[in-house]
Parts: structure tokens; sequence; C-alpha cells
């Protein structure tokens, strides 16, 4: 039997598939690559957190206060761009020192994928944030786009 | 008494503090993996040749820590390289260690993920570090 799957296979363009994550800038911060870096590995490992990633497009602002660093990520339903620095049209910026922000990584996601804000991780995000040690710019319209961005952040 | 910074006798005290530290024992519950500290020489600041410091350490406490070569550093499932005054800022309490990975100050190699879970156990790590009193070579 004549097989001609594997010559037309090799005829074919194969498309190239798009990486998870790219960077916008020829050499991207110690800060961006760490943030791109985590996004990548949690998306690629965990099958939950790829359907948020599949479904997510929003331009989300990471300032860390205490190192005047931020990074901007631009999920586009399924690959996100890095950039260094805050770019425009941010739908959500948020702004904390560099142990919230890591912290923000650790927030424990409960029932229906809202974050853990009562355990204690959650407890000192919260707390940061009635202090205004954590700040989140417009949020207003935006809190479903905050819960998928931690669900995709987080490690736990 | 001051110990010679990176030598047998500060492996062994930092070993000590860490299983010392109640704080890092519950923090670190569930850890598994190596860690090697690569420490770049820097001949101008009287460390002429790069050390590593190999760190076991499993579920909340240090099984051991030795200090050999850089290589032996960078076989580790995690590996964190900075020229030694980065380090000896670390361990004088001048630059925070989150901060300095977040700058690149401190480059770090390994599963983010995994590493970002424990950043409470690496902080009191860092602490650890700070406890013990140590002799810096460009101080003598």
């Amino acid at each position: 039997m004549h097989d001609a799957g594997p010559r037309r296979m090799a005829g074919r363009k194969l498309k190239a598939r798009p990486k998870t994550v790219e960077y916008a800038d020829a050499e991207p911060s110690a800060f961006a690559s760490m943030l791109g870096g985590l996004i990548e590995a949690n998306v690629e490992s965990r099958p939950e957190k790829q359907r948020d990633f599949g479904s997510l497009a929003a331009r989300v602002g990471i300032f860390v206060t205490d190192i005047d660093e931020g990074v901007t990520l631009d999920f586009q339903g399924g690959h996100l761009v890095v950039h260094n620095g805050l770019a425009p049209r941010r739908d959500l910026t948020i702004r904390a020192e560099a142990g919230t922000v890591m912290n923000l990584s650790n927030l424990k996601i409960g029932l229906f994928g809202m974050p853990v804000y009562y355990d204690e991780v959650g407890r000192g995000v919260a707390a940061k944030l009635l202090q205004r040690k954590l700040r989140i710019d417009g949020l207003l319209g935006n809190l479903a786009t905050l819960n998928t961005v931690t669900r995709i952040f987080s490690v736990q | 008494m001051a110990v010679k910074a990176f030598s047998d006798e500060w492996a062994q005290q930092f070993k000590d503090e860490v299983n010392k530290s109640s704080v890092y024992k519950s923090a670190a519950k569930g850890w598994k993996w190596t860690v090697g500290l690569v420490v770049e020489a820097e001949p101008d600041k009287n460390f002429p040749e790069a050390k590593g410091v190999v760190m076991d350490l499993f579920d909340g406490s240090a099984r051991d820590i030795t200090v050999g070569t850089a290589a032996d550093a960078q076989r580790c499932d995690f590996v964190i390289t900075a020229p030694y005054s980065r380090w000896k800022q670390v361990a004088t309490k001048e630059l925070d260690a989150t901060k300095g990975m977040l700058q690149g100050k401190l480059k770090l190699k390994g599963d983010l993920p995994t590493i970002v879970r424990y950043t409470k156990a690496s902080q009191e790590m860092t602490e650890c570090t700070t406890r013990v009193p140590v002799e810096w070579p460009d101080e003598n």
C-alpha cells in the first residue's frame, strides 16, 4: 500500500507554535525575565492555568516601589508579551514592595477560583491593601481580570 | 568569634544557624532540592578565587552545608550567582535577597515557581547568614 503521508508532511509548511511568553525589549530586565519565566513555567505545567491564560486579554502593569522598577504584562489570549517598564494603555496597575509582589504569587486559590485572603499570606496581602502599601489602579470594572491574573501568577 | 567568610567554619556555623531556626523549619517544610551559591572572585577585594557553597536542604533542615568550587555549586538544583561583594551586602543586610534577585544583582537558575513558593524560607535562610559573625577578606 502506498503511503503518501510522510511525503505530504515533508512538503507541508509547518506553522511554528507561538511561544507562550515573549519579550518586547531586546534586553529584558531581570524583573521582566523573572515574571515572564514564572508565568511561563506556571502555564506550561498546570492545565488549569492554561485555560485562564488562553482566555485573558489585558494589559497589566506591576511596579515594585522599593526597587523603582516595573513591567507591563500584555496578555493576548494564550500569548504574553512582557515589556520593561510601565507601557501605556494598561487595564490594571499593581504597585507594591518586592516582598508583597512575591506574596501575591503565593496567594492560594480557593472556591470558584477566588484568591484566598483569610490565611496567613492572604491576610498579609489584605493588610497591605488597607495600609495602601499595595495599590491597584483600574480595579473598578476589572476585578475579574485581577482574579484571573492572580490565578495565573499563583504558584500555590 | 568571627570566622573567615566562605570557609569550612563559616559553613558549619551557617548550618547550625539554619537548624536552630524554627521559622526556617516550618517555612521550608517539603523542600527537597539542593541549593548552590556561586561566589564569584573579586581579586581587588582580596577574594581571588570563585567559591561554591553547596547546601543540602531537606524538609526544613540543613543536612549539610559545604564550601567547594564554583562548579560544585553549579551542579545543584537551584543556583544563585553573584560576585563576592554582593554576597557580602546580603550577609550584612545591606541588600535584601528578594530585591537583589528582582534587580538581577543575584542571578537565579532553577524552577521559578518552586523558589517563589518558598520565599519565606529563603528570606529566613538569608537571615541565618546575617547571624554568623564574619571576618571579611577585604576588611583585613
